[in-house]
């Protein structure tokens, strides 16, 4: 961060009854908390059926190549081979009902409002980690129309990836920035900023491609689910270098008058 | 035991698809396989003496592949083991190589990669099996000896000339000279130095004294 010497801004803790009300409010929220993990949840999931069409495909390969007149057995595994393409299918559908909501779902609403809404949880996880976490929102912002609890997903994901990547940075300069401020086009933008190490640009540019990650144990789902989700808001999800040598993640959102 | 029993490889998963599919690839290039749902499963119907591989999958619900792999090494087994891992498992599967995984494999894996790796298991198994064999028959052979030949042996083995045997034992030479014949018709060993290292290879197996006693029961 620019202002390394200023201590950490005291934070309000929130009282147990705050953190409960909040989480039975965000219960799909803290659902996305860990995003990571169901998403190597479900990659592992997918695993399976990919395995076997792997294995079922071979073997008729073999068979064949060995002249094998077993064709009750070859049109078994070609069967099976169909059944578990759509059993991958499945999963893969219901990944998407994960993340899509109807838009009847969407209302107007302030992006401050939906970030007050999420600082417990935030900050909870960014004191677990002895990360200091500061808000910087700026007033009178054009409203949106968006899902909440699918936005506040995304917002939550983008800190908790701030927060892990700054592990390997000493306790006293671990900062992560949450700002909402006025973007061009009377769009509403929100960045997430950490004084980690950044983006190793050798991913950069696949940085939003399932399946991409930095994490020892993360799917690399997160942050692609989180582009699909800002884009069905027709918004945008990009990264860029934060000044000091982190990261800068900007989700910018269309005003209520200029989205769907 | 037979020396001619059929290798067998043993797949170990949860899943259905995952386990049939496995199957039909071994049994496409004409190896057999047995499947099994569960890690008990597996153990119940385990018998040490049929030679084989296992393919076990390292995350299962109840007892996970690695479990399975802890009772295995409890029990002494030989059996190499090679262990499936999906995305993420890279931890586990250092684990099981620490403990004597034979191998291990991403899912999902190229065909070619496990067929390999099972090819290379079998042969390990095969080698493992007929060392266990020599070493169990050689024993044999060796409680066959009387007290007396068993003291001869152990002087032969520490390289002693017969006069000193003698004296050692308070007999003739020409006693130490029948004696060590007998030895050498009984163990099967046509020369000394092929007698001690018959000796030598039965005092290491002692260190795989549970392996020994698993297949020579």
């Amino acid at each position: 961060m620019n202002t390394p010497a200023k201590p950490a801004p005291p934070v309000e803790s929130p009282t147990p009854e705050e953190l409960l009300a909040l989480l039975q409010r965000l219960t799909h929220v803290s659902r996305l908390a860990t995003m990571g993990e169901m998403a190597a949840g479900i990659a592992h999931e997918l695993n399976q059926p990919l395995t076997a069409i792997a294995s079922y495909a071979q073997a008729c390969d073999w068979l064949l190549a060995r002249g094998s007149t077993d064709t009750a057995e070859i049109r078994d595994a070609l069967q099976q081979i169909t059944a578990q393409g759509l059993r991958a299918g499945e999963i893969i559908r219901r990944l998407r009902n994960l993340v899509r909501t109807p838009d009847t779902a969407r209302v107007e609403t302030d992006v401050n409002e939906l970030i007050e809404e999420l600082k417990g949880l935030a900050l909870t996880d960014a004191r677990a980690h002895n990360v200091r976490l500061t808000l910087e929102l700026a007033p009178a912002l054009p409203r949106i129309v968006v899902n909440r609890v699918e936005i506040q997903q995304v917002v939550l994901n983008l800190v908790r990836n701030a927060v892990e990547a700054l592990e390997s940075v000493p306790p006293e300069r671990r900062d992560v920035v949450l700002r909402s401020e006025p973007g061009p086009d009377s769009n509403v933008e929100v960045a997430v900023i950490d004084s980690g190490p950044g983006v190793d640009p050798a991913i950069v540019d696949r940085l939003f491609s399932p399946f991409v990650t930095t994490k020892a144990t993360g799917a690399g789902l997160g942050l692609a689910i989180s582009r699909s989700i800002v884009e069905a808001h027709k918004g945008t999800l990009r990264y860029r270098p934060a000044g000091a040598g982190g990261a800068c993640f900007v989700l910018r959102l269309p005003h209520a008058q200029g989205g769907a | 035991m037979t020396k001619d029993a059929q290798a067998l490889v043993f797949v170990v998963d949860d899943d259905e698809a995952v386990r049939s599919s496995t199957k039909l690839l071994l049994k496409s290039v004409g190896l057999p396989a047995v499947t099994f749902a569960s890690a008990q499963e597996f153990l119940d119907n385990y018998d040490p003496q049929q030679p084989g591989c296992v393919v076990l999958d390292v995350r299962m619900p109840l007892m996970s592949g690695l479990e399975l792999q802890q009772l295995l090494n409890m029990r002494g087994a030989i059996i190499p083991v090679i262990f499936i891992t999906g995305h993420g498992d890279i931890p586990m599967a250092v684990e099981a190589m620490q403990h004597g995984a034979f191998d291990f494999l991403q899912k999902p894996f190229r065909d070619q990669d496990l067929l390999d790796r099972v090819q290379k298991a079998l042969e390990k198994d095969r080698v493992n099996r007929a060392q266990l064999r020599e070493k169990a028959r050689i024993r044999e052979r060796r409680d066959s000896l009387t007290p007396r030949e068993r003291e001869i042996l152990e002087l032969m083995t520490r390289g002693k000339p017969n006069k000193v045997m003698a004296a050692d034992l308070g007999v003739s030479q020409r006693t130490v000279e029948i004696h060590r014949a007998r030895v050498m018709e009984k163990m099967g060993a046509t020369s000394l130095a092929q007698l001690v290292r018959m000796v030598m290879d039965l005092d290491q197996s002692r260190d795989t004294g549970s392996s020994f006693r698993e297949l020579a029961r």
